[in-house]
């Protein structure tokens, strides 16, 4: 341990005297008609990056439709106003604007990113997208035809299969287990109408929320927000979703496939992202799994018995109802053992709680990296939308180090206490994995 | 954050769309600055003021293709082991010390080229060229970590490759399209290669290769000159080179199988749902700074550009027998420039009737040729992706760094949009005549089990 200390006193030594830029400064802008967006204004290259989002997407599919929300969306840039999919997509490329708009579980999002010299026509043609879809006929089979598709690469994958076998058995019958592909029977059932409607049900100004970054200023912005959002309802359908509710007793399930390894996944439900205690909890999670080479779950199952090849686990706060998910990959004849150490380890960290030092060694982390997410255009303005849909404050690039600072080790212990009981977790096996307790097994013959 | 599971869906579909974007640098794009220390050392300097953040990665000219015979994997083994401790650092300290200051690190591995890299706030610059230079001279090949990292890498192996149909399917896709070339061994190794790697055999390696003049760093980020300079002079400068400052050549790769004739790999497997149409093509007699080599470019441009991409139009559109459709060239290498195509079947479509309907348009195409139009619009686009380049902080250090590691020059990617700028329509049809003629190509089929029902 000395001799960290003694080399990492030699390379503070050689720091160069470059001042740490500030962090970003954030303005928020509303524009005549009340649409609000935050901006960060950067002149440094000729670029605009506009992210975004309306809350609610896949959550909205109905149980016989999965998979509405990501062809309706897939659609808005096949064909919009006066172009059809071929006259608009030439728009766009022959401008080299970049426009992508898709559905997730919790909102329904999209970019467009622009040379300055295009940002008229770019934001325009979002307009188109936005407001005036055409959902021609050609254009919808051919989108079906694409998911259709991506459900069958999908479902070949280990991975999927785990994190969906999961999530079927957690989430139940909540929207938060459905497949947002949909099946190729659902898929099938979606019409051109019911696509359309649900863009306008779901796309509405009382649940919009606007990033923008680059070399634009406060009156482009609102300009832009009024032209490119002004069209869209100013309300959309209720959202009356219930919470999820996990089940009292955890799964344990298996997919079988056959292979040479077994896909691990597993989960346990977290507090919520607006809770006091949310970053006590990115602490302990730091700790446990998401720190990279250095957390306990990858020093002890990759780096000292070479079981795995990685193992991470991350925080997931969802509006819904938040999560902790991790998984690994071991040998099918390790994969039990690998898993009983992944127990072993979780069981010591609940039991034993962390010490001071790793507490410090995670804030140090969590603090210093703010920089890194950061690093493009693109990259703040995703930071500046998830800002606002976590409901965080416009300052906060500049109160997340204090909110960290100030989470105590007695904090952490007590979120550990209240969160990270092993006894919650679920897991998924999707392989032939020796030596493991199954409560339930699945043949995954997906449709 | 938020889009943890929620992205993930489409993930694997949009790669066919994304790989196409490919890495383009236009003309003083990147501006940077190079020099070379005492020992050897290249060093390249990109200024970007868009963050806080700078990046920084060490290219070492040599990979996987140098492995020795019989001991397939070493490279890689060696990356991997260069996270373990060295003669100040206890196992670990590595990634704590990076962590501790808020930075994140990692490693890859390619045929021609071993690559670390580390983000991290700019004023904690001096540290990662202090640790990076620490590992690149006293690494500790402790007998008991060198064992449990090659359960590591076995354990990588089986998830990456041998658990899932397309590792496999790639492998052999290789072999077939390289035979004996060292390109024809995956870069992880074969398993039975890895289990045999001994700690000497890495620490031969190591010595060998991980000389300063045999190395490259490349900084992009919010710094100043003079303060890399230093920096860099304080740490890689103080290792000892091979005794030659002029940096080593690098070695390149050549390709020149006996009969070569065009190849087929047809593979099916009960846990694959969806297939896969591919076609790789080598032109081992193309330069990868000539005129063709820009035409090239251009074409897969016209080819696959997204939506408006010539094969997206006609077989995903029009002909409707197709979902995605791609093409990409690389040039970027110690071995032969090579050109792929790739068609995800629409459903209901029979792969080898979309492989036949392939060829027939590829060769009418060759014979209608390319209009200025065309032409025009991709080189357009081509240019402005440049600008779209300089914002990504690591985009200036992958691009320049990889050139530089395979032994091409600096204006290679600097002077590349004059170079796409020039290419004629003649051009481009020479380019597609000359891709259709390769007699070193290999056609593959991943597809379901043979009777499994649809």
């Amino acid at each position: 341990m000395k001799k960290i200390i003694l080399c990492a006193a030699c390379a503070l030594f050689l720091f160069p005297a470059i001042a740490q830029a500030a962090t970003p400064k954030v303005t928020e802008v509303t524009s005549r008609s009340g649409i609000k967006a935050w901006l960060v204004e950067d002149h440094t290259l000729p670029l605009i990056s506009l992210r975004f989002a309306f809350r609610g997407g896949v959550e909205f599919d109905p149980a016989d439709k999965q998979g509405l929300a990501v062809l309706a969306t897939s659609l808005l840039t096949q064909g919009a106003g006066p172009y059809d999919d071929k006259a608009f997509q030439d728009r766009l490329s022959s401008r080299s604007i970049q426009m992508e708009i898709g559905a997730s579980r919790d909102e329904i999002s999209g970019e467009v990113k622009t040379l300055t010299r295009e940002k008229k026509e770019a934001f325009r043609l979002l307009a188109l997208a936005l407001t005036r879809p055409r959902f021609d006929q050609e254009a919808f089979d051919r989108a079906v035809r694409q998911q259709l598709t991506a459900q069958k690469m999908q479902k070949a994958k280990a991975d999927w299969q785990g994190r969906y076998a999961l999530y079927r058995a957690v989430f139940g019958e909540h929207p938060y287990g459905y497949r947002s592909l949909g099946t190729p029977q659902s898929v099938a059932q979606i019409t051109r109408e019911e696509a359309k409607a649900f863009i306008h049900d779901h796309m509405a100004k009382d649940r919009l929320m606007v990033a923008v970054v680059g070399a634009i200023t406060p009156k482009e912005v609102s300009d832009a927000l009024d032209s490119t959002f002004g069209g869209l309802p100013a309300q959309g359908a209720v959202d009356t979703l219930a919470p999820v509710v996990w089940p009292k007793e955890t799964a344990s399930i298996l997919v079988k496939r056959e292979g040479t390894q077994t896909d691990i996944h597993f989960a346990l439900p977290m507090l919520r992202r607006d809770d006091p205690d949310w970053y006590a909890a990115e602490i302990a999670n730091y700790i446990l799994g998401g720190g990279g080479f250095i957390s306990r779950l990858m020093k002890q199952v990759r780096a000292q018995e070479g079981l795995t090849y990685g193992i991470s686990t991350g925080l997931a706060p969802m509006d819904k109802g938040s999560m902790l998910a991790g998984s690994l990959s071991a040998d099918n004849d390790k994969a039990g053992k690998a898993w009983a150490m992944v127990r072993d380890v979780w069981q010591g960290f609940y039991d034993g709680g962390v010490s001071e030092a790793e507490v410090q060694a995670a804030k140090d982390y969590l603090t210093g990296a703010l920089p890194l997410s950061l690093t493009s255009t693109d990259a703040l303005a995703s930071v500046l939308l998830a800002m606002q849909q976590e409901k965080l404050g416009k300052d906060y690039l500049d109160t997340r180090k204090a909110s960290l600072e100030a989470v105590t080790l007695a904090d952490v212990q007590r979120v550990i206490v209240a969160w990270f009981d092993p006894a919650q977790l679920s897991v998924s096996f999707v392989g032939e994995p020796e030596a493991v307790s199954i409560t339930e097994t699945h043949n995954m013959i997906l449709e | 954050m938020r889009h943890y599971i929620g992205s993930l869906v489409l993930a694997s579909f949009c790669a066919v769309f994304l790989s196409l974007s490919g890495v383009p640098a236009q003309a003083a794009v990147f501006h940077p600055e190079t020099y070379t220390l005492a020992n050897g050392m290249q060093v390249v300097i990109v200024k970007n003021r868009l963050s806080a953040a700078v990046a920084q990665m060490v290219w070492i000219k040599t990979g996987a293709a140098d492995d020795p015979a019989g001991h397939s994997g070493l490279a890689h083994y060696l990356e991997h082991m260069m996270f373990k401790g060295t003669a100040t650092l206890p196992t670990g300290g590595f990634s704590a010390l990076i962590a501790a200051q808020g930075g994140e690190e990692n490693a890859f591995t390619t045929h021609d080229t071993t690559a670390y890299h580390e983000v991290i706030a700019a004023d904690r610059l001096g540290l990662v060229m202090a640790l990076e230079a620490d590992r690149l001279h006293a690494l500790r090949f402790a007998p008991d970590e060198a064992k449990s990292e090659l359960a590591v890498v076995m354990s990588e192996r089986q998830e990456r490759t041998d658990n899932e149909p397309q590792g496999i399917f790639w492998e052999k896709m290789a072999a077939a399209l390289y035979g004996a070339h060292p390109y024809g061994r995956p870069v992880i190794g074969w398993q039975n290669e890895i289990a045999s790697i001994t700690p000497d055999d890495a620490r031969a390696f190591y010595r060998q290769a991980y000389a300063p003049d045999n190395a490259i760093l490349v900084v992009s980020g919010n710094v100043e000159t003079q303060d890399v300079l230093r920096l860099a002079s304080g740490t890689f400068g103080r290792l000892a080179s091979a005794g030659d400052v002029a940096p080593r050549k690098v070695k390149p790769l050549r390709f020149a199988p006996a009969s070569p004739k065009p190849q087929k790999v047809e593979m099916h497997d009960p846990r694959v749902t969806q297939p896969i149409w591919v076609r790789q093509i080598l032109l081992p007699q193309v330069k990868a700074d000539s005129r063709l080599s820009f035409a090239l470019d251009v074409l897969s441009e016209i080819l696959s550009s997204g939506e408006v991409g010539l094969l997206h139009r006609h077989f995903v559109m029009e002909k409707q027998t197709a979902s995605a459709m791609a093409a990409s060239y690389d040039s970027v290498r110690r071995g032969p420039v090579s050109f792929s195509l790739t068609a995800v079947p629409a459903p209901q479509a029979d792969p080898h009737k979309l492989e036949k309907e392939i060829d027939v348009y590829l060769q009418a195409l060759a014979k209608r040729g390319f209009s200025a139009a065309e032409i025009g619009a991709a080189q357009r686009r081509l240019e402005d992706a440049a600008i779209f380049a300089r914002d990504r902080l690591m985009a200036p250090a992958q691009i320049l760094g990889e050139a530089l590691a395979v032994g091409q020059t600096m204006s290679s990617v600097e002077d590349w949009p004059d170079h796409i700028r020039a290419v004629t329509p003649a051009d481009v049809s020479i380019a597609l005549r000359t891709l259709l003629a390769s007699p070193h190509a290999v056609t593959g089929l991943l597809a379901p089990a043979k009777g499994a029902s649809e």
